[in-house]
Parts: C-alpha cells; sequence; structure tokens
C-alpha cells in the first residue's frame, strides 16, 4: 500500500492549513499532536473546543456548500487568505471524516453568506432559528400544502415604520421569541396569513400581517421571482434587516441582505 | 415449663420485640426505597458529587437514606429488647437515649439532604454560569454550596442539642452582609427590571413607536427586562428602564 502514499500525496503536500469540518474529539486529539499544523475547525458547534473555529449555522449537506460556506467563514476571520491551499476532511457517506478535499480559498468569491448570519443586526441564533423554521416549513408545507413565507429579521423598529398592517396584529402585547418550539408551531398555523412576520434583533416576534412598503428601485433580484420576493428583498435595502422568503411556487428558501439575494437552499436537501 | 411461663420469661418477650424490629425495619427501609425511587429523588440528585460517593462505595443516596431508616427502627427494637430483658438497670440512661436517637437520626438525614442540595446547587449555578466565561465566576458556586452547607450544619448540631448561638450570629452577619451587598452592587438592576416588568406588561410603547426619553429621541429597536434600545439615524441608545420612570417616556407623533 505504500504506493498509495505517492499517488495521494500530492493531495496533501504543501497545504497551507488542514480544515476539519466536525470533527470527533479523538480524531482532533491526533491532529494537535502534529507540530507545525495550522489547523482549523468547521462546525455547527466546537464540540472539541478548538482554538481556531468558524461556526457553521446549518449542518449543510451538500459538501460543496458545506465547504464553501466555512471557508467564506474562515477568510471573513482572517484564519486563511485567498489563494491558500486548504486540506479539507468532512463526511459524505458515514458520520465520521471520510473525505478529503484539496481547495484553494477564493477571496473573490464572496457571497456574503457567512455575512447573513455573523454580521446582520440580528442575533446569529435568531437568523438561524429563522432559516430553520423557513426550511422545515418548506418541507412540510402547511398541512401538506405548499406555502410562502417572509420573515423580516432585525431592525424592527425601522421595519415596522416602514410598513402597515393589513390586518390587527395577533402578537401584539406577547412577548414570543422564536425559536420555541411551540412559537415554531404558532407561526406555521400563522403562515397562511398574508404579509410579512416582522422579528426583533432579540428574536421577540413583532408582528405578523405587515405590508411592506419600502421604495424597491435598484432593487436586484432575479427576474421570475414575485411579489414576495421583491417585497423581501427592497425592505433589505432601505433597513439593516434581512429577509428570509420561503417562495410558495418552487418551494426554495430565499435570504436577502442590503437588496441582494446572498442563500438559495432548497428544504428538500435538508 | 409450659408456653404460660415461657412467653412471661423477658428474655424471650426481647428476643420477639428483636425480631418484630428486624422485620419492620427491614420493611421500612424497603419501602422508604421505593417511595422515594417513585418520587423521583434518583434523577434529582443525579451528578452530584455525594451521589457520586455512594455509587463509588455501591450504593446510593435513596440507598443511604432508606438503610438510615432501617437502622433507626433496628436501634430501637435492640434497645427495647435490652430495657425488657433488663440486662442493664439504667433508667436514667434509657430516658436519655429515647429522647437522643430520634434527633441524631433526624440530624443525620439533614446533614445528607443538606449534603445534596449544596452539591445541587453549586451544579445549577454552575450551569447558570456557563455563559460568563470568566474565571472568577467559578467562586459563586462554590459559595452558594458552602452557604448551604453551613446552615444545614448549624440545623443538625442544634438538633443534637450543641450550642449555636456563636455560628447562628455569624450567619446572621453574613445573610445581613450579602443582603447588603447584593442590594448595593444589584439596586439599579432591581429597579430597572421592575421598571421593566410594567413596560412590558403594559406596553406604552412598542417596537417601531418613535419615544423620547431623556434626551434621547429615536424609534424603538428591543424593549427587554433592563433595558430599552432606542435608536436615530446613526445611534443607537440602550437605556435602563429605570431612567423610563425617572426622565418619563414623550411619545412623538408627527
Amino acid at each position: 500500500m505504500d504506493g498509495l502514499d505517492d499517488v495521494f500525496g500530492d493531495l496533501y503536500a504543501n497545504v497551507d492549513a488542514v480544515v476539519l469540518f466536525s470533527p470527533s474529539g479523538s480524531y482532533y486529539e491526533r491532529f494537535t499532536d502534529i507540530e507545525d499544523l495550522d489547523l482549523i475547525v468547521i462546525g455547527t458547534e466546537n464540540a472539541v473546543g478548538a482554538e481556531t473555529f468558524v461556526e457553521l449555522p446549518l449542518a449543510f449537506d451538500d459538501i460543496r456548500e458545506r465547504i464553501k460556506f466555512g471557508l467564506e467563514g474562515a477568510l471573513e476571520q482572517d484564519l486563511i487568505d485567498g489563494g491558500d491551499e486548504l486540506l479539507c476532511a468532512t463526511n459524505t457517506f458515514s458520520d465520521s471524516i471520510d473525505t478529503l478535499s484539496r481547495v484553494r480559498a477564493d477571496a473573490e468569491a464572496h457571497t456574503g453568506i457567512y455575512d447573513l448570519f455573523v454580521k446582520s443586526r440580528a442575533e446569529p441564533e435568531v437568523v438561524k432559528a429563522v432559516l430553520e423554521l423557513a426550511i422545515e416549513l418548506g418541507k412540510k408545507g402547511q398541512k401538506g400544502k405548499p406555502v410562502g413565507a417572509l420573515f423580516v429579521v432585525g431592525d424592527a423598529g425601522k421595519v415596522m415604520n416602514k410598513s402597515r398592517p393589513l390586518s390587527y396584529n395577533p402578537f401584539e402585547k406577547s412577548h414570543v421569541h422564536v425559536g420555541d418550539p411551540i412559537v415554531n408551531v404558532m407561526l406555521k398555523e400563522f403562515s397562511r396569513l398574508d404579509g410579512a412576520f416582522v422579528i426583533s434583533d432579540a428574536g421577540k416576534i413583532v408582528s405578523a400581517y405587515r405590508y411592506l412598503e419600502p421604495s424597491a428601485e435598484g432593487v436586484d433580484i432575479p427576474k421570475g421571482l414575485g411579489a414576495r420576493h421583491m417585497a423581501g428583498g427592497a425592505i433589505t435595502r432601505d433597513t439593516n434587516a434581512i429577509t428570509i422568503v420561503l417562495s410558495e411556487s418552487d418551494g426554495l428558501v430565499r435570504a436577502f441582505k442590503a437588496g441582494e439575494l446572498i442563500l438559495e437552499v432548497d428544504p428538500e436537501a435538508y | 415449663m409450659d408456653w404460660q411461663t415461657l412467653i412471661d420469661e423477658p428474655a424471650v418477650i426481647a428476643a420477639a420485640v428483636l425480631a418484630l424490629g428486624i422485620v419492620v425495619g427491614y420493611l421500612v427501609g424497603r419501602l422508604n426505597e421505593e417511595l422515594l425511587t417513585a418520587s423521583g429523588v434518583p434523577e434529582t440528585v443525579e451528578g452530584t458529587p455525594f451521589e457520586r460517593t455512594a455509587q463509588s462505595i455501591g450504593t446510593s443516596t435513596v440507598g443511604i437514606v432508606a438503610r438510615l431508616s432501617s437502622w433507626f427502627i433496628y436501634g430501637i427494637a435492640v434497645l427495647t429488647a435490652i430495657h425488657i430483658a433488663q440486662l442493664l438497670d439504667t433508667d436514667a440512661f434509657w430516658l436519655r437515649v429515647t429522647e437522643f436517637i430520634p434527633q441524631v437520626f433526624i440530624a443525620v438525614l439533614v446533614l445528607i439532604i443538606g449534603f445534596i442540595v449544596a452539591d445541587k446547587a453549586e451544579l445549577v449555578v454552575g450551569e447558570y454560569l456557563r455563559g460568563v466565561k470568566l474565571p472568577e465566576v467559578s467562586v459563586l458556586p462554590k459559595l452558594v454550596k458552602y452557604t448551604v452547607l453551613y446552615v444545614t450544619l448549624i440545623i443538625a448540631l442544634g438538633q443534637i442539642g450543641v450550642h449555636v448561638v456563636a455560628l447562628l450570629i455569624l450567619l446572621t452577619v453574613y445573610a445581613l452582609g450579602l443582603v447588603f451587598v447584593g442590594s448595593l452592587a444589584f439596586k439599579d438592576f432591581l429597579v430597572s427590571s421592575a421598571a421593566g416588568i410594567y413596560l412590558l406588561l403594559n406596553q406604552p410603547y412598542g417596537i417601531g413607536d418613535r419615544i423620547r426619553i431623556g434626551e434621547q429621541t429615536g424609534i424603538v429597536q428591543e424593549v427587554d427586562l433592563f433595558v430599552t434600545k432606542i435608536e436615530d439615524e446613526s445611534e443607537e441608545y440602550i437605556v435602563p428602564n429605570r431612567k423610563v420612570f425617572e426622565d418619563g417616556i414623550v411619545r412623538i407623533r408627527e
């Protein structure tokens, strides 16, 4: 089997850093013993207590998405530089690490996905909770039927001033926050309502039934998306909020920030 | 040698009492164990050092408490048997012992409960403060633990009749100090949270309203228990809720 080292050695020759995706504790320990090795751990939580850690907001199923997002986070935190050769160790078929890929970090391919979570006004957990909710809603629909939904997250004060109520606000004088399981059920039920949900920086659900009134000029979103996406995209240009939109027609979950489409995920893939 | 004389024999009655005591003691022990298990005590004490120590010597907290009640009844049975058999002619001793034994029993029980409560409190406080990554904070759980242990000790000692006045005075001074320092340190928090409860319940202003508190004017972005966040064009003010009551709120309507 010695011959294999010669063939596959190219894969890890002269890499600038090794990137471990959600390693197990013992696996990580083995790497820390190696000297002169830049080690970066990426995962949904820092289970191994690594020093250099990049958090993934979702357990991306698609390995390319996972690496792309993780490396963008690492670039953002200045852990790596553009052009660095990286050896990414991740899992594809089993729960433990079984795949190696050599990736060149590309500083140009900045999509802002990482910013969406970490540099938004709203707290990362809130963004994560809303995104998970939208994905779940997209997967199951409401009582089996596909639904659309529009969540405006963060900068709620300004958003409220740039929108008007379509009907009585069911969340008036309530103190519910996203992330509670019971609240998710509630939001699912309310998702048949028209209009947007407004969620504050700290995750408080401020209102449902909001009609967003941003000025839509200069909003660059792909043609073919409907009024919900247009409204969702436009409000992020006028305020510092981000929006997470579940499309009723194609079932995709999209996130907008600063008037631009930043993330597009298929709920079925999770 | 017929039955009548046999039954009248003190030694026989003593033996009978002893046997009865052992049976009742065993049964009470078992009953206690069942009751404690049914009421979820094992889950509650799980993870405390006391339970771990108990586990390492091959028993459990429930086991120890149950065993204790058994031994308490065994002890009474033995003493009663001795008394009946008149092995020792010690009326005075007997009187003291009957008073003393329940007290010791309760004292031991209090100690066990105290240890568990102290450990549990340490765990809970430690868990709660885990988010605060400051090494100094790790003193707090210990402080809670030893406070509980100290109170337990006083109760236990008081139970078996040791004079605890000095310890009580120490406890009072400590508690007063804690209350005094605590209320001084958290005064603003307490006032703010009291105001915050009013704000959250009555919502005189909500997210999106334009208000003025003191000199700060802006749109409300967030209201929580302690602070209200208001924001104007470029600045975000985080105003303690007590200011809302000191300065009043101005709602601005165009």
